[in-house]
């Protein structure tokens, strides 16, 4: 641990000893809490020589403080009407700055066998079931924020989904960052659990443009039983102060599935460490992704594939666009272990860089343990092809529209699967405000 | 696929490691251990210049200060330093090919050196380092006429001073890494190439290596130094006796070209892999690095990989130069138990650079093989292009295939392109060659021949010829 972690790792501590976390008393969550924290103090902050943050330095998080707890987090007013996306009006669960908010949220329309409540509420009522996710051993692979979510996670989401349930409706998830009397950092624990030939449907929106600086730590874990399957859909739209830290573990077992789109377009930090375990046979992974920054804005996309599963596919696809001093990073790695026999997995990352100050930083990987496997992965770094220019240009497209059109076109296959047809063209809305600032 | 191996299959799985003798000549050897002493020693006996002992201290020093590096994808024990002998060398110093040892010149007939007559009639020049020294050397006439400096590292270090002062760890600084810090300490002997301006080398240059004795380790470091509009093509080769302990081979390379200097560097490295239970084989510890200085220039490196127990290897180029090219061209062969990480760096400074990177992995029995390649572009590499392809064949059920590639862009103008794909040999392709009647071994040779040939295209003629049939040694029967 160097000096420079003290300010982050002393207000850390703080939250810790001054926290009055639900489910407080409980001695096996205490206890877990406690043991995280002092991991936590032991390790500090993931720093780069660790092969998952290379290209993501933390120093500057290092130097600032952090506000334990935003106290009217649960009566500040918010225009909630900004916060929900287009296309999904049904069922929404909301948080603002890390709290749940029973009073924006609904979830009336769900059908029976889908049951959503808050992280706190179900650790009022009954901790005990819980107890696998909360206390459960810290795995080697836990970074920083992994054990300080483990100490200090206050609220999440709890989804469960029962067996041969077809939710119908999409699940509206808002996370919201809202201006508050200092920055705060706060940390969610979700579950999202689907059972044997369930479906679901998530949209997931982050948005934070509270000017404030808040940091969030999200983990969710998600476990998509046989034959079930989630689709999911991801926009986040962090401010340029914002830090946001998010990590999902996702198992899927025998023929499941999960479709995850992600567009991605902001946060001074913005990271998602997905990890995906393709346990079962038949199980597939599919992802399409894009991000768009500008400004100072820096976005890590680690993608962890793993295939234990035989006959199990994964096919992720990337695009990303940097323009102004903004950073992207992506790594993308499959991992086929022995025995995943038939096993095909892909991960395609292209990336446009639009300005000399902005920089792209990408990494795809394999691990083999198996023969009977088809695994590609490919990532190029370029800019906006002068021939397609020229060609929309020689019939009268002005240059901005043209470069606009192509930069759209690049990121097509990210979006164009996004359901409803209405989320799609927001998506597409929300990219093409991007488009001018890109450029700079 | 078939189910079970035939015999003939196993036997051919098994087979012996060809450069696996040990050659009986009296050596010279410094008791194992190391410290400043040692050193002291070493450079006495190389009747070396005081500033060439004050650069191994230096580097000694920083190495202590060094820690191994962890983050590549291998499995070893921890080595025991103070266990190797840092200098062997033949008794009975040659002063003159004629003089040389008959043994050893058996040793590399063995080996199919084109050693003496057979150099000339090759036309290549031979510097070939046994155990630490360098013990012969051919053509050296027929270059000195054209002003090319062949010769062994010591020879340079005394004759050619200046010139080894101002290049030596230029390129690879002595604290580049945990394994060139220590080979800039210990560094034995190697070769140094000096080509003067505007001359095209009349002839292919080529280095042997092998290690003899037993508990030593080979520390060579070589340095070619291309002048502008020079051109040289430079062979290495490398092999060891079957020993049941692990021997360490540690050397460092740099090259430098100037404007318009093309150097192209190619390895077959056949070190003694261990037996088929991982026991033994030598851990190949290696730091290439050439440094395109000049406009215009070029570093071509071309390898094929198929021995030691380990492989820790990344020949890279520095493109400082404008206009430079940098190339990269490897097969990687792993079998039984045998571990290699290895790839490229390609740095792009200058204008208009580019590189080229091919890599064909192939593992089969129990092997781990895998590719790590970093390609860099400066923020000041306008229109900086790249070009990766990383294929890889999985034979079998126990081996593994990596592909750990870094891509690093700072300049918008860059086009930088990596593709990789991972598979076992394709049932197709082997359907179509059984259906015409070609058997079975006969079909894996022809595809893996055809998947490694843009890489035997890049070697010189009779570097192809042996690196196809070393290829071919160690497939046969890999098929189950």
């Amino acid at each position: 641990m160097t000096a420079a972690v003290v300010p982050f790792l002393e207000s850390m501590r703080e939250a810790a000893a001054q926290a009055r976390l639900p489910g407080s008393g409980l001695a096996w969550l205490d206890a877990a809490r406690d043991e995280a924290m002092r991991a936590f103090t032991e390790d500090g902050l993931p720093d780069q020589r660790n092969e998952l943050w290379k290209y993501t330095s933390l120093r500057a998080l290092a130097r600032h403080g952090f506000a334990a707890r935003d106290d009217e987090a649960a009566t500040r007013g918010v225009d909630i009407d900004r916060l929900l996306l287009p296309g999904v009006d049904g069922p929404c669960a909301v948080f603002v700055n890390g709290a749940f908010r029973a009073d924006l949220s609904s979830f009336e329309e769900l059908p029976q066998g889908v049951r959503v409540r808050s992280l706190a509420d179900a650790l009022r009522d009954d901790a005990e079931p819980l107890r696998f996710l909360l206390a459960g051993r810290a795995g080697d692979d836990d970074d920083g924020f992994m054990l300080l979510n483990r100490a200090l996670a206050a609220d999440g989401l709890l989804v469960d989904v029962a067996g041969g349930v077809r939710a119908g409706v999409p699940l509206h998830v808002v996370h919201a960052g809202v201006a508050a009397r200092a920055a705060t950092a706060w940390h969610l624990r979700s579950l999202i659990e689907l059972g044997e030939g369930a479906r679901l449907d998530i949209v997931e929106h982050h948005v934070d443009d509270a000017g404030t600086g808040h940091l969030a730590n999200l983990v969710c874990d998600v476990n998509v039983h046989e034959r079930a399957r989630l689709d999911w859909t991801i926009v986040q739209r962090a401010g340029e102060d914002a830090t946001l830290l998010r990590r999902c573990q996702v198992r899927l077992h025998d023929e499941a599935a999960l479709d995850l789109h992600e567009l991605e377009l902001g946060g001074k930090l913005a990271r998602h460490e997905l990890r995906v375990d393709l346990a079962g046979e038949r199980s597939r992974f599919d992802q399409r992704g894009a991000f768009a920054l500008h400004g100072r804005r820096h976005v890590d996309m680690e993608v962890l594939v793993t295939h234990r599963g035989r006959d199990s596919v994964s096919d992720a696809i990337w695009r990303g666009v940097a323009g102004g001093r903004a950073r992207g990073v992506v790594h993308g790695r499959i991992l086929v272990q022995s025995g995943a026999d038939g096993a095909d997995g892909s991960f395609y990352n292209k990336n446009l860089l639009l300005s000399p100050d902005a920089e792209i930083d990408t990494r795809p990987a394999l691990e083999i343990y198996a023969d009977e496997v088809k695994a590609n992965h490919g990532a190029t770094v370029g800019q906006i092809d002068e021939g397609m220019l020229f060609y929309l240009r020689s019939r009268g497209v002005p240059l901005d529209l043209a470069r606009h059109m192509l930069v759209r076109a690049f990121c097509a296959v990210a979006l164009d699967g996004i359901q409803p047809a209405a989320l799609r063209e927001h998506c597409e809305a929300l990219l093409a405000e991007q488009l001018p600032e890109l450029a700079e | 696929m078939m189910a079970t191996q035939p015999d003939e299959l196993q036997a051919a799985l098994s087979r012996r490691y060809d450069a696996g003798f040990v050659t009986d000549i009296e050596a010279f050897s410094l008791p194992p251990g190391l410290d400043e002493d040692t050193i002291h020693a070493l450079s006495a006996l190389k009747e070396e210049p005081e500033w060439m002992t004050d650069w191994r201290l230096q580097a000694y020093r920083r190495w202590l200060k060094m820690a191994p590096p962890a983050w590549a994808h291998l499995k070893l024990a921890p080595i025991d330093f103070q266990a190797i002998s840092y200098y062997s060398a033949p008794k009975n110093r040659p002063k003159s090919l004629d003089e040389v040892d008959p043994k050893l010149l058996e040793a590399y007939d063995k080996l199919g050196v084109p050693l003496h007559e057979r150099a000339r009639l090759a036309g290549v020049a031979v510097d070939a380092v046994f155990d630490s020294v360098s013990v012969a050397n051919t053509a050296r006439d027929q270059l000195a006429k054209v002003g090319v400096i062949f010769c062994s590292m010591s020879e340079a270090i005394r004759e050619h001073g200046d010139l080894v002062r101002e290049y030596l760890g230029s390129v690879v600084p002595q604290g580049d890494n945990y394994f060139a810090a220590l080979n800039s300490a210990v560094f034995s002997d190697g070769s140094f190439v000096f080509i003067p301006e505007g001359v095209r080398c009349p002839m292919e240059l080529s280095t042997y290596f092998r290690i003899n004795a037993g508990h030593t380790g080979q520390f060579e470091r070589t340095l070619i130094i291309a002048e502008a509009g020079s051109m040289v093509s430079y062979l290495e080769g490398c092999t060891a006796p079957m020993r049941d302990d692990n021997q360490l081979h540690a050397a460092v390379v740099e090259l430098v070209a100037l404007e318009r200097a093309n150097i192209k560097y190619s390895t077959v490295q056949n070190w003694y892999p261990g037996d088929e239970n991982g026991k033994g084989g030598i851990y190949n510890f290696v730091t290439k690095r050439g440094e395109c200085r000049g406009d215009d220039s070029r570093i071509s490196w071309t390898q094929v990989e198929t021995g030691s127990a380990i492989t820790w290897k990344y020949p890279s180029c520095v493109l400082r130069g404008d206009r430079s090219v940098g190339e990269f061209h490897s097969v990687a062969l792993t079998h039984h138990h045998q571990q290699a990480d290895t790839g490229t760096k390609m740095v792009h400074i200058g204008r208009d650079t580019k590189s080229k990177i091919v890599s064909k992995g192939i593992s089969a029995g129990r092997s781990q093989n895998s590719y790590r390649g970093l390609v860099k572009v400066g923020k000041d590499a306008v229109n900086a292009r790249n070009h990766t392809r990383c294929d890889s064949i999985l034979i079998g059920k126990q081996c593994g295939s990596h592909t750990f590639p870094y891509v690093e862009v700072k300049n918008p103008t860059a086009i930088v392109e990596h593709e990789a794909s991972t598979s076992k040999i394709s049932d197709d392709q082997l359907f179509y060659c059984r259906s015409r009647g070609i058997g079975e071994e006969d079909a894996v040779s022809m595809i893996v021949d055809g998947f490694c040939k843009q890489v035997f295209r890049e070697l010189p003629m009779e570097f192809a010829v042996e690196a196809k049939k070393l290829l071919e040694v160690s497939l046969e029967g890999a098929i189950g």
